[in-house]
């Protein structure tokens, strides 16, 4: 089986990365907004004031706003509650009162949610279900949300958050900073439109990518040698075929979320000194000692994109195809319970 | 469970973290630039400590870079932040009366 060679490009990229990088972009997770009910208007139609969106992983709460406000006004509010609508004094809680913070992707507000009910002793096995949040249409604690909750300050964020990746894989932010300001913008506009071809025609020029000679597909007995070529010498390749390829980056964007916090970010090398491929198990193992060890059953779980990613999946890897939107790879940590702990 | 709880008691670190603040631009030079900051302590926090150090009002314009290349979310603790980005055993903090490279 001959590879095909071609110029780097989202499109040209191994099938399986832009499957999951797809099957990322294409993540959505079940959320239901409810007004908090002393603070509906007077003369709201009660009945009905339950909204559900099943919405993008990638996208952020700041932009579920407009459809939000558009049902209150057609569905719940009357005329006189509508006009006093002020979107800026918007925010949301969850159903155990925990504040959701507007520059978190959905998807990431989603998972810490399921592992911060893994962690509460009383709760009972869960299975998948709407994020139930609460809308307060007033009195935002400003303190705490940190940021306002226009979609302007949440491109900002996303903006930074792109950047910082930019600079944990290279050392500088060159790639980022190159892109031309339509480009940038047109990230956003491909996570407010929720276009893959939009997001990904830009972000192929900052995400680090696979290439065929890194593929894990065994090799058919006849092409044996295949994996002994270094990728310099082989004639049909790129100049420099792995320059931005996911395996060069200095450290790959990763952020531990534990049940509760804290948030742990560390430097994340896609290869260990022994020449060995830094996979989540082994990232786990250091990170996490107590909860990972090797040397027995872990007493927790991760979660990637809502997945548990097996164990030897490469942190290069996953770095290249199931990052976030904004660039960094998010695993949540949840506590497996004492009655699954018997059956492992 | 319980050893689970205890397993996540240890993870939040509380050791202070060496910071450097350096001015950009036209911004105020600052008598002391090297402080050390708890290091659980949000990104944000330090933003309101130098705004106290600076002697500026909330609404004075201050923007403020890791390494002179990107804003950290305000959320980011300055434990990760050193840790990802420290050099020479310091997190630079560069601030600026101007967004640059915002």
């Amino acid at each position: 089986m001959s590879t095909p060679r071609h110029a780097p490009s989202a499109f040209s990229t191994p099938a399986s990365t832009t499957l999951f990088r797809r099957l990322t972009w294409e993540g959505t997770v079940p959320l239901e907004v409810r007004v908090d009910s002393k603070e509906l208007p007077a003369n709201s139609d009660r009945g009905l004031e339950c909204y559900y969106i099943q919405a993008p992983r990638v996208s952020y709460l700041p932009l579920l706003v407009p459809e939000i406000k558009r049902f209150l006004m057609d569905v719940v509010f009357d005329e006189a509650a509508a006009r006093l609508i002020k979107e800026e004094d918007w925010w949301f809680e969850s159903e155990e009162g925990h504040l959701l913070k507007w520059h978190w992707p959905i998807g990431l507000i989603y998972d810490n949610h399921t592992i911060m009910s893994s962690a509460r002793l009383n709760s009972s096995a869960t299975e998948p279900a709407p994020l139930r949040l609460i809308l307060h249409l007033a009195s935002p604690p400003t303190e705490k949300l940190l940021l306002s909750p226009s979609t302007e300050a949440c491109k900002q964020a996303f903006m930074g958050q792109l950047k910082e990746a930019d600079f944990l894989r290279w050392g500088n932010t060159k790639r980022m900073t190159g892109l031309r300001k339509a480009e940038q913008d047109g990230l956003w506009e491909g996570i407010k439109e929720h276009n893959f071809e939009e997001y990904w025609r830009v972000a192929s020029k900052i995400t680090p990518t696979t290439t065929p000679m890194r593929s894990h597909s065994p090799p058919p007995s006849s092409s044996a040698s295949m994996h002994t070529r270094p990728p310099s010498a082989d004639p049909g390749s790129n100049p420099g075929p792995d320059r931005d390829g996911a395996y060069n980056v200095r450290s790959v964007p990763v952020r531990i979320y534990l049940p509760d916090g804290p948030v742990l970010q560390d430097l994340v090398p896609t290869m260990l000194d022994d020449g060995v491929a830094h996979t989540l198990s082994i990232f786990l193992t250091t990170h996490l000692p107590l909860l990972f060890s090797s040397d027995r059953e872990p007493l927790a779980y991760a979660l990637v994109q809502g997945v548990m990613v097996p164990p030897e999946a490469e942190m290069a890897w996953l770095g290249a195809c199931m990052a976030g939107a904004d660039g960094w790879v998010n695993v949540c940590i949840g506590l497996i319970r004492e009655e699954n702990l018997r059956f492992r | 469970m319980h050893e689970a709880h205890e397993a996540l008691e240890t993870y939040s670190k509380k050791d202070p973290v060496k910071v450097r603040f350096k001015a950009v631009g036209s911004a105020p030079i600052m008598k002391q630039n090297f402080y050390r900051i708890t290091a659980s302590n949000r990104f944000q926090a330090v933003i309101q400590f130098l705004r106290r150090e600076l002697g500026w009002k909330a609404g004075d314009p201050l923007f403020t870079y890791i390494n002179l290349a990107f804003s950290p979310a305000p959320d980011d603790t300055v434990s990760n932040l050193f840790k990802s980005f420290a050099t020479d055993g310091h997190l630079i903090v560069n601030y600026s009366t101007t967004a640059a490279w915002g």
